[in-house]
């Protein structure tokens, strides 16, 4: 087992690659996602790894081993395909001891390794199936089966979940976890969904046109986004054009201005003056009565309610007539549409980013 | 800039586009250039085709039946297809297995039967002439366009039927529920949408015809034709100039050609997306209408099936030369064919067996190629490919004659210019064939192989090949009963003592021993017959399939 090093990739052809020199460190046994949007390069990233695709300059590299011009089926990698592409011709049995197969594994090893991993994803019982016969939930549990009984010193998963209605998902992606721990194998996981992605990863790398925008924890994309692009992407936010009065030096928060209001909230060091990014998650902002507390306070007009449950969801427009979303955990304030509120924005955690 | 290693793939490619262009390009370039040449009369061969009158009919004559015969098969196959896919009525069973009888009676067999019912000393020409009525001579325009309708107005029934019934009904539903009678509906909402393909399948058979060697020399007589004028200058030729052969062979090649351009357009433009395709229920037909559909389709059914009773007749029919002595039966004909003149069967097997399995390799891996490993020379591969749609049987075989006849490579007159000829015929089908499977197997399947760490060509072997054995079964299946059956390309090339079954055939159509022709035609529908009987009630195999 190791970890993965990529070192100032490109790949793809003529002047608009589709990774342009991109490079990433992923540590030994841990699960990282790549997240993004359709187009974003990010199964082509995955497949690079694999070694489908070539490598036109840079490095990639399994622990100490180079790998760059190594053909796939030398890299000693397991992989998880979003269509699952079990062989339809052979058991799941057959499925899953065909990697073993084609390392000459004998048939007694085989069996116990099969078995072994037939149990971990709960399938036992359907060895002599055949892929046919099988839901979607569970095909996908033999496809990991089958990637992982070779033992592979990386996983690599490309859009696991995506052909899943969304209990299934869930279930599955529990599974994935789970079994990521046990084994406690590198894996790259590439989604589009970033609840999946929150969920999953110990670390994701989000991609934006062949480019990583944020590399971090979960916590880090939804809390401290470095772009209004990233808090967008991840989670809800309200996003907000401001003006920041005051270049920041050091320091971590700045005076910006929302309306002709001023505001504190959080900002990067070096954030230059002039116009910038409010990013307020919606969870973070609270209504207060008009006649109360103004500081770090804007003054709306309630102009949707929705009740959903663990929370409500409110729409209010600011005086200038921009839209913000308030999301109310817990017990909801009253206010009914048309009422004047203060809304409220918490300066630790609504973040300033440049534009 | 590291460049991607060359692999396996591409210099397989490379050897795939080398065979096609020696075999298929080579001799079509050496029709085209030597049609230009001067002829020893100093005359181009183009100046003689204008030239000379029996040239320029036979163009029109050619164009003229080619137009006739997609009319009235089309006349023939967009209604039976339509009550097929819409009614039920008693019988309907039978007409499921028209496609089938264009398969299993050779051309050749088509034309050597009609003649036997309807020919000058046919059963019903003279049963008539018995009471006095004198019916027109089958020979020319009347013999050409009967007998080439009933082959192939199949092909017409077989494309309007899989496109009505791929058509979504619940567009027809929507139309009614709109305000439009049913009548009304069909015409302006499923019309529109099976055109295309009604128009695909009638230019199909405008090249077919075009093309048609057998039908059209043993019943053209005295209209003269672009194809057997083609044969008679090349048998008349061989050896000497090949200015006029070839200069007709353009001809036929710039027809078709044509024609296959305005089908691709017409396919290409037409296709439209079906949402959701649930045809419709056959409905049950009751009353009087079913009579007259059901007598119409029980007509075209017996039609259809006639050639293989009279062959079966003929085969067993006393006969004193050109005599038939209809009524007693007798086993020598086919004890002839088995004991003292079996070479043509044992020349078909051996030449048709040796054609299938390389065709069936060749278009396995073209296939594969093309779809699944597309690189700089797959293109060529696949125009190359779907080439010999564009040459009859005669054409092709004049074009193998001309390259491969002594000099480098002296094929002509060896039994593999036979094979070859056979092998490039029915390329484009094996190819067609592979194609379709190969693009319903995810690519992922091969990724999974090849990360679990198995190489690609032994992925190809483990994974992709098992997947297909159903369709290359199928294609076995059908590539041998049409290349059995093939006689226009084998007629030019063979040489003697390389006679084939339809060779044969030919040839005793030719001497009006139609006895002999019968007992040589049962034995080659046999050969047909067994292997689509085994595949597909022993194999369970899908012939239609991937049509």
């Amino acid at each position: 087992m190791a970890g993965i090093r990529i070192e100032n990739l490109v790949v793809g052809y003529g002047t608009e690659p589709v990774i342009s020199s991109l490079s990433l460190e992923i540590a030994d046994g841990t699960l990282f996602t790549l997240l993004g949007p359709s187009g974003c390069g990010k199964t082509t990233l995955l497949r690079t790894i694999a070694g489908f695709v070539p490598v036109r300059a840079g490095k990639l590299a399994f622990g100490n081993r180079d790998v760059t011009h190594r053909p796939a089926y030398l890299r000693d990698i397991g992989m998880v395909f979003q269509d699952y592409a079990l062989f339809p011709d052979k058991s799941v049995y057959d499925n899953v001891a065909y990697g073993l197969r084609a390392r000459r594994v004998d048939e007694t090893a085989i069996k116990t390794t099969v078995s072994e991993y037939l149990e971990r994803v709960g399938l036992s019982a359907f060895a002599q199936r055949l892929p046919a016969a099988l839901s979607g939930g569970q095909r996908q549990r033999v496809a990991l089966a089958r990637a992982l009984a070779i033992k592979p010193t990386v996983l690599l998963m490309d859009e696991p979940l995506s052909n899943l209605d969304a209990k299934l998902r869930v279930q599955v992606r529990e599974t994935i976890a789970d079994l990521q721990r046990e084994v406690g194998i590198t894996t790259v996981l590439v989604t589009h969904d970033q609840e999946e992605a929150l969920a999953l990863s110990d670390r994701i790398g989000l991609l934006r046109m062949g480019r990583l925008e944020q590399v971090g924890t979960p916590e880090d994309l939804y809390a401290r986004p470095v772009s209004a692009y990233v808090a967008d992407f991840v989670g809800a936010a309200n996003i907000l054009p401001v003006e920041v009065a005051v270049p920041t030096i050091s320091g971590a928060s700045a005076q910006v201005r929302l309306d002709g209001m001023s505001l504190e909230v959080l900002a990067p060091t070096g954030l230059p003056a002039g116009a910038a990014i409010l990013v307020a998650r919606g969870e973070t902002l609270s209504l207060g009565a008009a006649s109360g507390a103004t500081t770090n306070a804007i003054r709306c007009t309630v102009r949707r309610r929705q009740y959903l449950g663990g929370r409500t969801s409110f729409r209010v427009a600011t005086d200038a007539g921009r839209d913000i979303v308030v999301e109310a955990h817990g017990a909801a304030p009253t206010f009914a549409v048309g009422d004047k509120v203060s809304l409220r924005f918490d300066p630790v955690r609504t973040l300033v980013v440049a534009s | 800039m590291t460049h991607t290693p060359r692999d396996v793939w591409f210099w397989l490619s490379a050897l795939a586009l080398a065979l096609f262009a020696l075999f298929l390009l080579y001799p079509l370039l050496n029709v085209l250039s030597a049609s230009l040449a001067a002829s020893p009369s100093g005359q181009s061969g183009w100046a003689t085709l204008l030239g000379e009158a029996r040239y320029r009919t036979a163009i029109v004559n050619t164009l003229m039946l080619g137009a006739v015969v997609t009319v009235t098969s089309t006349l023939i196959g967009v209604p039976l297809a339509f009550v097929a896919a819409r009614f039920s009525f008693p019988g309907k069973a039978l007409i499921a297995l028209l496609p089938m009888t264009t398969l299993i009676v050779p051309e050749v067999i088509a034309a050597q039967t009609w003649l036997m019912i309807l020919g000058n000393n046919g059963i019903v020409t003279r049963a008539f002439a018995d009471w006095g009525i004198l019916i027109p001579s089958f020979y020319g325009w009347f013999g050409l366009i009967t007998v080439m309708t009933f082959i192939y107005y199949t092909y017409v029934y077989i494309g309007t039927l899989a496109a009505i019934k791929g058509f979504d009904a619940q567009l027809e539903e929507a139309s009614q529920s709109l305000g439009v009678p049913p009548g009304r509906t069909l015409l302006r909402v499923m019309v529109p949408v099976v055109a295309p393909s009604i128009l695909a399948s009638a230019l199909l058979v405008f090249t077919l015809v075009v093309g048609n060697f057998a039908v059209a020399t043993i019943l053209g007589q005295r209209v003269h034709l672009l194809s057997v004028l083609t044969y008679q200058s090349f048998v008349s030729e061989v050896g000497t100039n090949p200015v006029m052969q070839s200069t007709l062979a353009s001809v036929s090649i710039a027809i078709v050609a044509c024609a296959l351009f305005a089908q691709r357009w017409i396919v290409s433009r037409g296709r439209f997306e079906i949402v959701q395709g649930r045809g419709a229920k056959p409905r049950p037909l009751g009353g009087l209408s079913m009579l007259p559909i059901t007598i119409g389709a029980a007509v075209i059914v017996v039609i259809s099936l006639l050639p293989l009773a009279t062959v079966v007749a003929g085969a067993f029919t006393r006969a004193r030369g050109p005599v038939m002595r209809w009524g007693e039966w007798t086993t020598a004909n086919m004890e002839r064919v088995f004991l003292s003149a079996s070479d043509p069967i044992v020349n078909t097997l051996i030449f048709a067996g040796i054609a299938t399995v390389l065709s069936l390799i060749v278009s396995t891996l073209a296939g594969f190629l093309i779809v699944k490993k597309r690189n700089i020379l797959t293109p060529g591969i696949d125009y190359l490919s779907s080439l010999p749609l564009a040459l009859s049987g005669t054409v092709l075989g004049i074009g193998l004659v001309m390259s491969f006849n002594g000099a480098w490579l002296p094929l002509a007159g060896s039994g593999a210019i036979v094979v070859v000829a056979y092998l490039i015929r029915r390329l484009p089908f094996g190819i067609r064939n592979a194609s379709a499977t190969l693009y319903n197997i995810p690519n992922s399947l091969e990724d999974a192989s090849i990360s679990l760490g198995v190489p690609p060509v032994r992925t190809f072997l483990k994974v992709i090949l098992p997947l297909m054995v159903p369709s290359i079964a199928a294609a076995c299946v059908l590539v041998w009963t049409t290349t059995v059956a093939e006689l226009s390309a084998s007629v030019v090339v063979y040489s003697a003592g390389q006679e084939t079954m339809p060779i044969q055939i030919f040839r005793l159509i030719d001497s009006n021993l139609m006895a002999q022709a019968s007992a040589y035609g049962l034995v080659l529908v046999g050969i047909i017959l067994v292997p689509i009987l085994i595949a597909t009630t022993v194999f369970k195999i899908d012939l239609f399939a991937t049509k």
